[in-house]
C-alpha cells in the first residue's frame, strides 16, 4: 500500500536484524525507506546573510520523514504538541532500536563471552558484531580498538586512570579549553592532583570559539595531552581536530577527543583525524543510554594497565596476582551492557541507512535557520561564532535574552507550549564564567526536527517573553 | 501581575552584620535587629489588592509544626485550584512580585542555596523568643515565587518546627504541577527548604552553644556581668551556606 511516506525512495537497512515495519499513522505496516537525500544538501558556502536554501517542496525534509520512526515524539505535554529541541542533552530512539532491545531480553539474553549454549553464543556474537558496526562507524582500524564503556564519561576516566597515571609525572602538562564538559576536565583534576601534572586552559578568541592559535602556542615538549571536544555543546563550534592532533604529535602529545556532541551528527573518521583517543555516547546517537565508548589506538591501549579490575578483563587469576587479557577486554571488566550495545549497534545500522553526511547537511540547513529566527528575537545574545563562509555552527544555539532567567524561560517554554529545551550551565561552568553569565537557554535539534519545531519554538519563545513584560 | 510591595522598609528585619552589643544587654535578650518584625502580611493591609490570594487573606494562626504543615496543605490546595499552567505561573509570579529587597552584600556564596539551578540566597535570623525568619532571593522569577510561599511558611516558627518538616510534607505542594518528588537540581522548592533547615540547625546549634557558654560565665564571673559575651557577641546571626 502506498502513502504519502513512500514517495520517498527506499533504502535498505544493512543489518537483517534492523529490518523493519514502520506503523504509520493510520496503522498500516508498510515497508519504509528513503534515500540518501544529497538533494537537500546546502551550500555550504552560504552566509548567514543570505537567504537559506530550503529543500524542495515537493519532497519532505528528513526531519518530516523519519519522525514517525521516533514514537516519543508524538505525545502532547502539558497540553501541547510536544517540540523536543534537547537533542544535546539526549536524543531519542527510534523503533528499531527498541524493537532491538526487546528482541535480545525476549529471545536471546545471555552473558556473553563465556557460555557455550545457543543462546550465549548469539549474545556473544551480537555484541561483539555491535563493536565492529561502531568501528565501521568512525573507520577506526581495528575493532579491538572500540572498548564499550558505560558512556563518554566513563570512557575518559579509563583513559586518566589507566593511561594517565602510568605515564604522567610531576610538572608534565595537560592542555583543554575553557569550553569543555566537565566529564572531560574533572577526571585530568583528580589525575592532576595524583600526579601533580598541570592543567592549562585555552580561551576563546574574540569569535567565542577557543583560540587555537593561542593552543598552539601553549603546546610545548611539557606537554602530554591534549582534550578537546570536537563539537561544543554551547558554543556549536567545531573545532579543527586534524591540525590539533598534528601540531600535539609534533611535540610528542596524545589528543582525547570529546566526540560526544560530532559522532551522532556527522561522519567522523578517526583514522582521517588521526587522534589517539576518542569517546562518545550511544545514548546521544539514538542509542540507549548505559552504553558509550572509547576508541584507542591498539599500540596505546596495548600499553595500558587495567581500569577496572574483575572478571572478563582476566587472563589468569591467582592468590597473589593475575594476568590480563588484551585489549579490549582488558578495559571490561565484569558483565557488560550487552542489551544495550546491541541496542547502539542498532541505532549505528539506522544511522547509516540513512548516510551522516545527509543528516550533516540536512542539521546544516536547519540549525542556520534555527540561528537566524533566534537573532529575530529582541534582546537576544546568541553565544558561539556567527555562521560564515569559514565558521560552521552544528545545529544548536545557547542564549540568554536580557532580564530574564534562562530557567524561567524554560520552564514556561515548557509548561505553557510544550517546548523541551534546557536551560542552566549545560555542564560547561568554567565556560558560563568566562562568559560571564550564570546560565543559559539552550535549544538543541536533531535529524528528526523540522522547520516547523522551530517555527513553533521561536513562536513560544515570543510569547514567552511578552509575558514577562 | 501585581507589582506593589507588601511589605514596606519598616518591615525589614534581616541583617548582614552582627550588631555591636553593649554590655547592657544580656544575649538572651539580645534582639537581634532592632528593627526586628514578623513580616506576616496582616490581611487587612492586603485584602483590598488581592481578593483572589487565599492565603494572603488568611487570618494568621500560632506558628506550630502542625500550622506549617497547615500552611503547606493551604498553598498546595490554592495551587491545586488553579488548573490552567498560566494560572499557576502567574500565582507565583504574583508571589514573587512580594518578597522584600534583599541586599546585594547577602548575596554572596555562603549564602547560596546549594542544589538549584537558578541562584537563590537565604539569609535567617533568630529573635529573643528563638523563632526564625528567613528572607530570600532568587535572579528567577518563579524561583522568587518559591522563596516568598516558603519564607511564608516556615517565619516565625522554632527551629525544630522546621527542622521536622519532611519532604512528605513538601512533595504534595506541587505548585507548577511538575509532579517532580525526586530530589533534583531543577526542585528549588526542596533545595530551598533543605537551606532552610540547615539555617535552623546552624542557628539552632549556635544558640545551645551560646546559652551553654553564657551560663558558664555566670557561674564563673558573676559578681561581675557580662563574661564572654559583655564585649558583644550576639546570638542567632543567621548568614549561612552549604
Amino acid at each position: 500500500m502506498e502513502v504519502l511516506l513512500l514517495k520517498v525512495p527506499s533504502f535498505k537497512f544493512s543489518s537483517p536484524i534492523s529490518c523493519c515495519s514502520i506503523s504509520t499513522r493510520s496503522s498500516s505496516y508498510v515497508k519504509f525507506g528513503f534515500r540518501r537525500f544529497s538533494s537537500l544538501s546546502v551550500s555550504a558556502s552560504s552566509t548567514v546573510n543570505e537567504a537559506v536554501t530550503e529543500p524542495s517542496l515537493a519532497s519532505p525534509s528528513l526531519g518530516h520523514t523519519t519522525r514517525p520512526h521516533f514514537p516519543i515524539l508524538h505525545q502532547e505535554v502539558n497540553g501541547k504538541k510536544l517540540v523536543y529541541l534537547d537533542n544535546a542533552a539526549t536524543s531519542q530512539k527510534p523503533t528499531i532500536v527498541l524493537e532491538t532491545l526487546q528482541s535480545y531480553y525476549k529471545a536471546y539474553n545471555s552473558n556473553v563471552h563465556r557460555g557455550i549454549h545457543f543462546l550465549s553464543a548469539k549474545a556473544t556474537d551480537e555484541y561483539e558484531s555491535a563493536r565492529r558496526k561502531v568501528a565501521t562507524f568512525i573507520n577506526a582500524f581495528d575493532s579491538r580498538e572500540i572498548v564499550f564503556t558505560r558512556n563518554a564519561t566513563e570512557a575518559i576516566n579509563l583513559v586518566a586512570y589507566s593511561w594517565g597515571l602510568s605515564n604522567l609525572k610531576r610538572g608534565d602538562e595537560i592542555i583543554l579549553t575553557v569550553a569543555e564538559h566537565h566529564s572531560a576536565i574533572v577526571p585530568w583534576q583528580l589525575l592532576a592532583q595524583k600526579v601533580g601534572a598541570v592543567l592549562k586552559f585555552v580561551n576563546l578568541n574574540q569569535d567565542e570559539v577557543p583560540d587555537i592559535d593561542k593552543l598552539q602556542e601553549l603546546l610545548s615538549r611539557k606537554t602530554k595531552l591534549v582534550v578537546v571536544h570536537h563539537v561544543s555543546n554551547v558554543l556549536a563550534s567545531i573545532l579543527p581536530i586534524r591540525d590539533i592532533a598534528s601540531w600535539a604529535h609534533d611535540v610528542g602529545a596524545k589528543v582525547l577527543v570529546d566526540a560526544c556532541q560530532s559522532v551522532p551528527h556527522m561522519p567522523v573518521d578517526v583514522q582521517s583525524l588521526n587522534v589517539d583517543f576518542l569517546v562518545a555516547s550511544s545514548h546521544k546517537m539514538c542509542g540507549p543510554t548505559g552504553i558509550g565508548f572509547l576508541y584507542g589506538k591498539i599500540d596505546l591501549l596495548s600499553s595500558m594497565p587495567p581500569f577496572l579490575g574483575g572478571g572478563e578483563m582476566i587472563s589468569d587469576v591467582f592468590y597473589d596476582h593475575s594476568t590480563y587479557a588484551e585489549p579490549p577486554s582488558r578495559f571490561e571488566a565484569g558483565t557488560p551492557a550487552i542489551g544495550e550495545a546491541i541496542g547502539l549497534g542498532a541505532a549505528i545500522d539506522y544511522l547509516s541507512g540513512i548516510g551522516m553526511q545527509t543528516i550533516h547537511d540536512y542539521e546544516v540547513y536547519l540549525g542556520r535557520y534555527l540561528y537566524e529566527r533566534l537573532l529575530s528575537v529582541p534582546n537576544i545574545r546568541i553565544y558561539g561564532p556567527a555562521p560564515s563562509e569559514k565558521t560552521e555552527r552544528v545545529a544548536l544555539c545557547s542564549f540568554n535574552v536580557e532580564n530574564i532567567q534562562a530557567t524561567d524561560l524554560a520552564t514556561l517554554l515548557d509548561q505553557l507550549h510544550g517546548v523541551a529545551i534546557r536551560s542552566g550551565h549545560h555542564c560547561a561552568q568554567p565556560l558560563h564564567r568566562f562568559l560571564g553569565v550564570n546560565a543559559s537557554a539552550r535549544a538543541s535539534l536533531y535529524f528528526y526536527n523540522t522547520k516547523e519545531d522551530v517555527d513553533n519554538f521561536i513562536q513560544a519563545l515570543n510569547d514567552t517573553i511578552n509575558f514577562f513584560k | 501581575m501585581l507589582s506593589s510591595t507588601f511589605i514596606t522598609a519598616s518591615h525589614t528585619f534581616l541583617f548582614t552584620q552582627p550588631l555591636n552589643n553593649n554590655n547592657n544587654h544580656s544575649p538572651l535578650t539580645t534582639i537581634t535587629h532592632k528593627k526586628l518584625k514578623p513580616p506576616i502580611i496582616s490581611s487587612s493591609s492586603i485584602k483590598s489588592q488581592s481578593q483572589n490570594h487565599p492565603i494572603l487573606t488568611a487570618p494568621s494562626l500560632p506558628l506550630t509544626t502542625s500550622t506549617i504543615t497547615v500552611k503547606l496543605n493551604r498553598l498546595a490546595s490554592e495551587f491545586n485550584t488553579l488548573t490552567e499552567p498560566i494560572e499557576r505561573v502567574k500565582r507565583l509570579l504574583d508571589y514573587a512580585s512580594l518578597l522584600p529587597p534583599f541586599d546585594d552584600s547577602d548575596r554572596v556564596p555562603q549564602n547560596r542555596i546549594s542544589g538549584c539551578s537558578t541562584q537563590v540566597w537565604v539569609v535567617s535570623a533568630m529573635d529573643n523568643d528563638g523563632k526564625l525568619w528567613f528572607r530570600a532571593d532568587s535572579d528567577s522569577e518563579i524561583s522568587k515565587g518559591f522563596c516568598w510561599c516558603l519564607v511564608w511558611a516556615l517565619n516565625g516558627a522554632y527551629p525544630m518546627e522546621i527542622l521536622h518538616v519532611t519532604e512528605k510534607d513538601l512533595g504534595h505542594v506541587d505548585i507548577l504541577g511538575l509532579g517532580l518528588k525526586a530530589k533534583s537540581r531543577i526542585n528549588t522548592w526542596h533545595s530551598l527548604l533543605l537551606g532552610m533547615q540547615k539555617a535552623a540547625k546552624d542557628l539552632l546549634i549556635r544558640r545551645e552553644l551560646e546559652e551553654k557558654a553564657f551560663c558558664s560565665s555566670m557561674v564563673a564571673d558573676d559578681d561581675h556581668g557580662g563574661g564572654v559575651f559583655a564585649n558583644g557577641k550576639l546570638s542567632g546571626i543567621g548568614i549561612h551556606g552549604w
